[in-house]
């Protein structure tokens, strides 16, 4: 069996040679220079590109989609517009024939009222009229009714027309009390 | 530990030609120099590995770099992934990304050529890792060392940094006595010794196992004339296998303990936000 | 092995010695591996400090066990 003492002392492993040293710094620049000067700015370079890429991308599908948010967004504007219209239109409308139903009510009421007071009218004229003329039949009725009854005592036509009145006033005020 | 076991029995039974299996020593970390020897430029087996490996990995990520497209290919896409996993789940993880962009190519050489070097352990024709003298391991604990430093002077001035590192807030005073010599030996000893040793250390030990295990195995099937003993070479050569894969893993765990830990450390000579 | 030898022991010293030394930095690991674990599942949203916390402890206790693995080649004489 070998042992240590036979062979190189073990200490001899953790002492650097000196061309180890010069080999291991010189590999280690080369590697470093290698490194930070060209393999990963390549790299960099080639990640930054593609990321620009997919960043232009997803900037234009993103644009895609405003434009279409957009086209949405005018169109139902102009749904809303229209349906703003179309009930204004129908509330217009509907103002409108109330107020067309309101004249004609008002104006119909308004005949109805003229008629209503014409006839009111001739009726009352009428009514006049048939007073008037009862009054003189009455009158004359009375007179005749009474010269038959007293003979010629009244023939004096004084005594006669006071008589009538007076018995016409009587007449009169009854049956308008009587009526009402 | 069946194949260890078997050979140990075996290894006193045996009276072959050769006593018993070439057992691996660490003289295999302390090769001749094989080229310019007794110059500063000497090579030696594990040296000459390091070179070859940084030439390889040089070429091959250079052509993937040069030839790098938008949309990746198959290759192109596992080393982005690479790039990927050591800025995100190491840097970024430890660090956060505004701190952390500062500190990505560091950490990403650090990662790379780690875990390449270590691979050369188990690739056939090198069978070393090139990080398997101390001063690999240590030249990037070094770098470490400096940058967490920089960092320190840059972020807060040294001072302040001594003060967060030596006197953490709510320790009493006796306690200081014993903690500020503790924390200096940390930040100034422990940390880069940490990293070198931990790195060396695994790859020295892995490397052992794997030998032990292989040249049992050539011993057994081979060398030995005992022809009971190949049941013995099969069990061998079987855990050999097993610890080639298990060093493949350690190869990359090595990688990511290495650059966490710098990230850490690094991380350490911010000032603390709450 | 000679007449008065009953029993020999070859090998260094040394393996016993770490196989000593791994014991708690084994132990110290493992309970640093196990509370991040721990700590991790009670509190995902702290993972990263936890993490960050977890590696620093392991890095000091992997020390003590790199400590043993140098001693063995250090002190051979």
């Amino acid at each position: 069996m070998e042992t240590f003492a036979e062979s190189k002392s073990g200490i001899a492993l953790f002492l650097p040679e000196d061309y180890d040293i010069i080999w291991s710094t010189v590999i280690l620049i080369v590697v470093a220079i290698f490194f930070y000067k060209f393999f990963l700015p390549k790299f960099q370079a080639i990640f930054d590109e593609r990321a620009a890429k997919i960043e232009g991308g997803i900037a234009k599908a993103e644009k895609a989609q405003a434009d279409a948010d957009a086209a949405k967004k005018k169109y139902e504007d102009q749904l809303n517009t229209a349906r703003v219209d179309a009930a204004k239109i129908r509330d217009d409308a509907r103002t409108e024939a109330s107020h067309i139903i309101a004249d004609a009510r008002t104006k119909a009421e308004a005949d109805a009222a003229q008629i209503t007071a014409n006839a009111q009218k001739s009726i009352e004229s009428q009514q006049q009229q048939a007073l008037v003329s009862l009054k003189g039949e009455v009158g004359a009725l009375a007179t005749a009714l009474a010269g038959k009854i007293l003979g010629s005592k009244l023939s004096d036509a004084d005594v006669q027309s006071s008589m009538i009145d007076s018995m016409i006033d009587g007449i009169d005020k009854d049956p308008a009390g009587k009526a009402k | 530990m069946a194949g260890v076991a078997a050979f140990t029995g075996a290894a006193g039974a045996v009276l072959a030609a050769q006593s018993g299996p070439e057992i691996p020593s660490i003289d295999e970390f302390l090769p001749p120099e094989i080229i310019f020897a007794g110059t500063p430029f000497a090579m030696n087996r594990i040296i000459m590995v390091r070179v070859i490996m940084t030439v390889v990995m040089l070429l091959i990520l250079g052509i993937t770099a040069s030839r790098a497209k938008l949309i990746p290919g198959r290759w192109q896409g596992f080393v982005e992934w690479g790039l990927d996993y050591v800025r995100d789940k190491i840097v970024y993880e430890v660090m956060g990304e505004l701190r952390g962009k500062r500190y990505v190519p560091m950490i990403t050489t650090i990662f790379f050529t780690i875990f390449l070097f270590n691979l050369c352990g188990i690739i056939p024709g090198m069978n070393i890792a090139a990080t398997a003298t101390i001063m690999m391991p240590l030249i990037f604990a070094a770098w470490t060392f400096v940058q967490y430093w920089i960092a320190a002077c840059r972020e807060q001035g040294l001072l302040s940094y001594l003060k967060q590192e030596c006197t953490p807030p709510g320790v009493p005073f006796p306690v200081l006595i014993l903690l500020v010599p503790m924390q200096l030996i940390d930040i100034l000893i422990i940390r880069p010794a940490s990293l070198t040793l931990r790195l060396l250390a695994n790859m020295i030990a892995g490397h052992l196992i794997v030998a032990l295990c292989f040249s049992a195995t050539q011993f057994f099937l081979i060398l030995t004339e005992n022809k009971m003993m190949m049941a013995a070479g099969v069990v061998t050569f079987a855990f050999g296998f097993i610890m080639t894969l298990f060093e493949a893993f350690v190869a990359y765990l090595q990688a990511f303990i290495f650059a966490t830990l710098s990230s850490v450390y690094i991380n350490m000579s911010y000032p603390e936000v709450d | 092995m000679d007449l008065i030898t009953l029993a020999e022991v070859t090998g260094n010293l040394s393996a016993i010695g770490y196989g000593l030394a791994a014991i708690g930095p084994g132990i110290g690991v493992g309970i640093v591996f196990g509370k991040a674990i721990e700590a991790t599942a009670r509190q995902p949203e702290l993972g990263g400090r936890i993490q960050t916390l977890m590696w620093i402890g392991f890095g000091l206790i992997e020390f003590l066990a790199l400590l043993g693995f140098i001693s063995g080649f250090i002190f051979t004489a």
